[in-house]
């Protein structure tokens, strides 16, 4: 099913500005990533680094200024709007920091929504299933403001998951919820990328969150700086650490 | 996506509160005016009337029906101007989700569906509301056209289907047109958005409103300099000026996103001593969406009802200058033919000119500028018989064409008008209508007399046309010049006793006319700018509720950080005030215009610049907007500060 001799998102070059003149900001200077498919990559990195930039450009959202954005083997830095569309039904899911659940809809009608903006008949069975795999099986009736903050991100992993799309962008999925929301929400992302081999790229900035990612990538000033498999969670914090010292001591130099 | 309207549709039923009565309210008047508009069109014309009346009722009915017409048309477009801010602040509140569905995989076009079905659902909502207020409706405007005369008492409007029908349509046409720029701008919001935290608010200024905004200010700025040249007439100048009220209106409804928070910045300058109101005239300037839509409506409604209360009470009042300068006597006396021809037998008494109404229909055939194409104009009032040598004596006026001195025999005058030029020579067909003595004939146009701003005393025939028996008792009025030493209060007294009729002064009669013009103003006012300022106050209220319902946060972050509820209902009440006061002095500029321009006008027809500023209905307007705005936005911002802020400040959306 997938085309395994290209990385699931491969960023090529890649740089984006901010602003004009004076106010003009490199969020990405030449950026070069893959992002091999089956995979799962915490991008972290100090505020300002980069890093979602780098998510909206690998995802579409924003366009880079120069390099090459290319998704499951399709250039997507030129593509115009309703390609872009076509992608984002059939090719990436999203889940957010503050959820993004559209709050007069139910639970399941949440999930259901990208398949049916796609025009996809869906069944309520496969809905409710997948809403019980996401542990909310009970909760399928229930209005975004009726659920706690890791239901409501449960869901919308729900979400991301009921059309299988190949790519996962997550944009600190964890960063509102508390520790024990966050480990359900960490487990149900690993299990789409062992049970069904889908790709995840994740902006974080909990290194515990990334701790659970198979590599991760370290930004800062828009260039990545540093790449780990594996870390433990006191590894990344220290990475981490360092990359904040870094630039505190870059700028009073 | 028709569940997905429904169900934005009922989450946020409170933004769309203000739409639905609206268009609810836009049905209900289509449905009554068609109901009245049908009925009057095919009016029960009583039995035995002679053709006069019969003339004079049809007339009526046709006014009503215009009326109607009229009003109809600005219910319409007030309803479409309501929904399309309703729903540009929809769009505005829920970019956001907006955004979130487009990352989800929707397209442009579905997120336009989106907002077209919600339009639909507006649209019937406010169909089904409205059929029932129709009823109520169709009976204020009956009653209200029965008072102004237009319509006899015990008028029948009966209700056919079609009418709910058309209104029903109109409502549905009415909230989609209002929902199509919306949907244009949701289609256009980034999916990036959604991930945004602060999410962009749209632009204010959009392309399509910088374009009409500015080709709307370059009418105005014509339409003014056009009613300030050199040619331009009383006519002219009252024509331009009025439509300097609609267009200046709009331009700057149009532009106030700019102008508003430019006048703020200006009546901060003035005020802002206090944490309170600082904070107030910051929030106005930043809150440039709020501030706009609450000004622009009263904008256009004070330029649009001052500006024409304005032009038509100073046509009314220059009307009565013109009489006055025109006539020349001393005394008018109100009567019948048979007693005012008694008048010039009183000691005193140096000339009587007699003016009696004819109760006749005058039918011209007249170039309207076609060679091909002659048009018949039709006259039923107006028609007087005089005496030409004593009306020349009495009257300050010269034929434009031929002459006064050979009005005798089969002979008639007439007076020109911007619309048709008439012939000397033109034979035209003269129709005498009562019943004793009908008769017709066809008298030759012998002079064309210039316009009068009164319109009154239009033709003019020969007193010797008709016999004395005939004269006696239609209505007259005389003009009398008395002898250079004769006592006037002995006259008066005289003609009282001689119980030959009612005597004013030129001057009194004259602004009696003028006072009973402006009446007749004022209720046709009422009928048509009453709605507009129905609609103006839907609009204002609408605003203030659906922006107060999207500050909970702000207000509650407000609490938090040390204001009382009461600071903050006084903060926002402060702010209300000042975009209320810069909506209806921005109102005031364009009536200012509006006023200049016809009093240019009036100055070059009369000699005398006299304009009728109407201060009470600007009194009333102002005062109207204080105190709806005041507690709209008293109601709305309590409602708004109910919940502990600890609670709004630390929730997520």
């Amino acid at each position: 099913m997938l085309a395994t001799d290209h990385a699931a998102v491969e960023l090529r070059g890649v740089t984006k500005d901010y602003g004009r003149g004076q106010a003009r900001v490199r969020a990405l200077d030449g950026v070069d990533v893959d992002f091999p498919t089956g995979s799962w990559t915490a991008v972290m990195g100090p505020s300002g680094s980069g890093k979602s930039t780098l998510l909206h450009c690998a995802a579409g959202l924003e366009r880079a200024d120069t390099g090459q954005v290319v998704l499951r083997g399709t250039e997507i830095t030129r593509a115009p709007d309703a390609a872009l569309t076509e992608l984002r039904r059939a090719d990436i899911g999203f889940v957010f920091q503050n959820f993004n659940l559209i709050g007069s809809l139910t639970a399941e009608q949440n999930v259901a929504l990208p398949l049916r903006l796609a025009g996809v008949r869906v069944s309520k069975r496969e809905i409710r299933a997948t809403l019980t795999s996401v542990g909310l099986g009970d909760r399928a009736r229930h209005r975004p403001r009726e659920l706690s903050g890791g239901q409501q991100q449960r869901v919308a992993i729900a979400r991301a998951m009921v059309a299988r799309p190949p790519v996962l962008f997550a944009d600190e999925p964890t960063g509102a919820l508390d520790s024990s929301s966050a480990r359900v929400v960490l487990d149900l992302l690993r299990e789409m990328v062992t049970d069904t081999g889908q790709t995840i790229v994740m902006v974080t900035h909990d290194p515990l969150a990334a701790s659970s990612a198979d590599s991760v990538l370290f930004l800062s000033d828009g260039r990545i700086v540093d790449r780990a498999a594996r870390p433990s969670a006191k590894d990344v914090a220290d990475m981490l650490a360092g990359l904040e010292d870094g630039e505190r001591h870059g700028r009073e130099a | 996506m028709v569940r997905l309207s429904w169900s934005g549709f009922r989450e946020r039923w409170q933004l769309f509160v203000g739409a639905i009565l609206s268009v609810a309210v836009g049905v209900a008047l289509v449905q009554a005016s068609l109901q009245i508009m049908a009925a009057a069109g095919d009016p029960p014309i009583p039995e035995g009337l002679d053709p006069l009346e019969e003339a004079q009722i049809r007339d009526n009915y046709d006014g009503a029906a215009t009326l109607m017409g009229i009003a109809m048309v600005i219910a319409a477009f007030l309803a479409i101007f309501i929904v399309s801010s309703t729903f540009a602040f929809a769009v505005a509140q829920r970019r956001r989700d907006l955004a979130l569905l487009r990352v989800l995989g929707a397209r442009r076009r579905q997120l336009r569906r989106l907002l077209l079905c919600e339009g639909v659902l507006l649209g019937l909502c406010g169909a089904a509301l409205g059929f029932p207020v129709g009823f109520a409706a169709v009976r204020i405007q009956r009653w209200l056209l029965t008072e102004l005369e237009f319509l006899p008492d015990g008028f029948a409007t009966p209700w056919a289907g079609w009418h709910t029908a058309v209104a029903a349509g109109t409502g549905l046409v009415v909230a989609l047109l209002g929902v199509l720029a919306a949907s244009r701008r949701a289609a256009k919001v980034r999916p990036l958005e959604a991930l945004l935290d602060t999410g962009r608010a749209g632009r204010m200024m959009t392309l399509p409103r910088w374009i009409f905004g500015l080709l709307m200010l370059a009418s105005s700025v014509g339409l003014f300099t056009a009613a300030r040249s050199e040619g331009a007439d009383t006519d002219v100048a009252v024509a331009t000026s009025m439509g300097l009220a609609i267009t200046g209106g709009l331009a700057l409804s149009m532009l106030s996103p700019l102008v508003v928070p430019l006048a703020g910045r200006v009546l901060g300058l003035l005020g802002a001593v206090s944490a309170v109101g600082r904070l107030a005239e910051a929030n106005l300037r930043d809150g440039v969406r709020r501030s706009a839509a609450t000004a622009a409506p009263l904008i256009v409604l004070v330029a649009l009802l001052l500006g024409l209360a304005g032009s038509l009470g100073s046509l009314a009042v220059a009307a009565g200058e013109e009489q006055q300068q025109m006539i020349d006597g001393d005394l008018i006396v109100e009567s019948t033919g048979a007693r005012t021809e008694k008048l010039a037998s009183l000691d005193g008494v140096a000339v009587v000119s007699s003016q009696i109404s004819v109760p006749m229909i005058v039918t011209i055939t007249v170039d309207i500028g076609d060679p091909e194409e002659l048009e018949e104009e039709v006259f039923s009032s107006g028609i007087v018989a005089v005496e030409p040598d004593a009306y020349r004596r009495t009257h300050r006026q010269e034929a434009l064409a031929g002459s006064l001195d050979e009005l005798s025999g089969s002979a008639i005058a007439v007076t020109t008008s911007p619309g048709y030029r008439v012939d000397l020579g033109t034979t035209v067909t003269a129709r005498v209508l009562e019943q004793v003595s009908e008769r017709e004939f066809s008298p030759t146009v012998v002079a064309v007399l210039p316009e009068t701003l009164s319109g009154s005393d239009g033709i003019l025939v020969p007193m010797d046309l008709f016999t004395p028996e005939e004269r006696a008792n239609w209505p007259a009025h005389a003009v009398v010049q008395l002898e250079p030493h004769a006592d006037p209060d002995q006259v008066v007294e005289a003609i009282r006793s001689a119980d030959l009729g009612v005597t004013r002064s030129v001057e009194e009669w004259a602004s009696a006319q003028t006072a009973e013009q402006q009446d007749e103003n004022v209720g046709v006012l009422v009928v048509l700018m009453g709605l507009s300022g129905l609609y103006a106050a839907m609009a204002v209220v609408n605003a203030v509720v659906i922006s107060s319902a999207e500050r909970k946060r702000e207000f509650a972050t407000a609490r938090v950080t040390g204001l009382t509820r009461q600071q903050v209902v006084r903060s926002a009440l402060i702010e209300a005030w000042a975009v209320t006061a810069i909506g209806v002095c921005l109102g005031g500029v364009i009536v200012a215009g509006t006023m200049t321009g016809i009093a240019g006008g009036i100055e070059r027809t009369l000699g005398a610049a006299v304009v009728d500023v109407p201060w009470e209905l600007a009194g009333a307007v102002a005062g109207g907007a204080f105190v709806v705005i005041t507690v709209a936005t008293w109601a709305s911002v309590r409602a708004a500060t109910r919940i502990a802020p600890i609670a709004l400040v630390s929730a997520r959306e």
